[in-house]
């Protein structure tokens, strides 16, 4: 509540910066102006276009991702020989930044969608990765063992002990490289796109129309909340027996 | 809670009968070293041999660091021994197997599966029937007085609860020897002691044999038929010390235990053996 009362006084701050004149309403708009040009954007300007195929991008290379990193991850927290294996290659790519790579990817997909869904995935596996088997090797070793004093088997273990066990530290790291993602998305639409909201935002300097660039941040950041909220959801609904209160 | 219906349980078997039966498990000549990462070794066991019977309670006490665990380790087959060898029914020990199911110090309860779900694991894990599984989850549950919380996830239990819950999951697995390193030991004086009077009900009504690790003197005269006092650098058996003046009867009640003549002997024999074995002069 007491949150609330900061972003009170920074809209009010704004607002009347504006009306007075103390800064140029034709680079900084009113907060009211901005939400009305968002409004115009949705309802006329088939804004919803650009920001379904950003989501799209966004869900579309980060599913790919947790498809490829989170049973590998697992495999390397899990098994000394598959980290030995994979983990000097994934570390590597840990210290190259996604964005380096835009040019190539474009001379090697051109201007589809295959280059930012490239930089997308690019941006977020190998951290994921690398998350995924931290987790998966920190699984305390009492647990395992008791799992295998009851008769269980390496792979009945990895199924009923190891992952049941990582999964909500799984969610979490997927929490995180989701916010990482959002990142790498504007990046890929600000230089390299004619679709999606940083397109929108990129056309919309070349008028001056700051109304619209800020009522795309906007959407940047609701979104981004939405897709918090929506994994805090999953988190409770798919591990009750984390929560506080009783059954 | 544990209530002791009487005093004075099931008599246990007599440790000083027929010499020429098979053990439940032996230890013979067994030795362990442990590889440093920097190359060199050090010995955390030597020579160790003993001998726990059928439905024996068998306690390993001894100083802190003088290779109780190790022991144990070794006996669920998550340790292999340098020297010597192990063998449960005349069966050479290798490797973890659902015949001997340990007990942690460490809370080990499944917090994704409830205390119903976490007892019926070990048994899914040996593909035991639906059924059966539940009805045998039920029994154990009820003997280690849960069964008010079966459907409970184990974050909402204390520590004595959990501890519960895991001497339940590793007996419903039915196996031939229970294995428990200090696992009473994360536990306020009260819930321990409440446990141990409950350990005695459990083992007079599971008809299970135990080897249990404590260092803690009393909880081992209460529970053992046999105590196993072992001393340091390396690990070795010191001494085997049977709690003759139990007579052979299970104790239900630890006030009866120290009232017993012979308790305050033994108790002043193991801890001037702890004394001794414990300093540091005797280290090399
Ligand atoms: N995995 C290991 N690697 C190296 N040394 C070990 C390992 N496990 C045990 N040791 C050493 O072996 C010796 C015996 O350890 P152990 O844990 O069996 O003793 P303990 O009697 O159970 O002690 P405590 O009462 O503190 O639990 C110790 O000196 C310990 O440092
Ligand atoms: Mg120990």
């Amino acid at each position: 509540m007491l949150g609330a009362l900061v972003w009170i006084l920074f809209f009010g701050v704004w607002e009347t910066a504006v009306s007075r004149g103390w800064v140029n309403a034709l680079l900084v708009p009113s907060p009211v102006d901005v939400i009305a040009t968002l409004y115009e954007l949705f309802a006329e300007r088939g804004f919803l276009g650009d920001v379904g195929i950003s989501i799209a991008r966004i869900i579309g290379s980060f599913l790919l991702a947790c498809a490829i990193a989170i049973p590998l991850g697992i495999l390397m927290g899990s098994f000394k020989t598959v980290e030995a294996l994979f983990n000097p290659f994934v570390s590597a790519w840990r210290y190259l930044p996604a964005p380096a790579f835009i040019p190539i990817l474009l001379m090697w997909f051109g201007t589809g969608e295959l280059p930012k869904l490239a930089l997308l995935f690019l941006g977020v596996i190998f951290f994921l990765i690398t998350l995924i088997m931290d987790h998966t090797s920190q699984v305390r070793a009492e647990l395992i063992e008791t799992a295998m004093t009851l008769g269980g088997k390496r792979w009945q273990i990895l199924w009923t002990v190891v992952v049941p066990a990582v999964l909500p530290n799984i969610l979490i790291s997927m929490r995180q490289m989701l916010a990482i993602a959002w990142t790498y998305l504007v990046i890929a639409e600000i230089v390299a796109s004619t679709t999606g909201i940083g397109a929108m935002m990129m056309r919309a300097r070349r008028f001056l129309n700051t109304d619209e660039i800020m009522a795309g941040i906007l959407v940047i950041g609701v979104l981004g909340l939405a897709f918090d909220l929506l994994f805090r959801w999953l988190q409770r609904a798919l591990f009750p027996y984390l929560s506080q209160e009783g059954d | 809670m544990s209530q002791p219906m009487d005093d004075v349980m099931p008599s246990a078997p007599d440790p000083s009968g027929d010499v020429a039966e098979v053990p439940k498990l032996r230890l013979k000549g067994v030795g362990k070293s442990f590889r440093l990462p920097r190359g060199e070794t050090i010995e955390a066991i030597a020579n160790v041999s003993f001998d726990a019977r059928e439905n024996e309670v068998c306690v390993l006490l001894g100083p802190s660091g003088c290779g109780k665990s190790t022991v144990l380790r070794m006996v669920a087959g998550l340790e292999q021994p340098t020297t010597g060898e192990l063998t449960l029914d005349g069966e050479p020990i290798v490797g973890p197997d659902q015949e001997r199911g340990m007990v942690f110090q460490a809370y080990t309860s499944f917090d994704w599966l409830t205390v119903q779900q976490n007892v019926e694991y070990g048994m899914r894990l040996n593909h035991v029937p639906r059924q059966e599984r539940r009805e045998r989850a039920e029994h154990f549950i009820e003997l280690v007085g849960l069964s008010r919380f079966a459907g409970t996830y184990p974050r909402h239990l204390s520590g004595g609860m959990k501890q519960r819950v895991a001497i339940a999951r590793t007996l419903a697995n039915a196996p031939a020897i229970l294995l428990m390193d200090e696992p009473f030991g994360a536990l306020d004086a009260q819930t321990r002691w409440q446990m141990q009077e409950l350990m005695m009900d459990i083992v007079a009504a599971a008809n299970t044999t135990v080897l249990m690790v404590t260092h803690d003197i009393e909880e081992a005269i209460f529970l053992a038929d046999r105590i196993e006092f072992m001393s340091r650098h390396p690990g070795r058996v010191h001494e085997e010390i049977i709690p003759a003046f139990k007579q052979g009867r299970r104790i239900g009640q630890k006030e009866e235990l120290i009232g017993l003549a012979g308790y305050g002997d033994m108790e002043r024999h193991i801890l001037r053996l702890m004394r001794e074995q414990g300093s540091d002069e005797t280290a090399p």
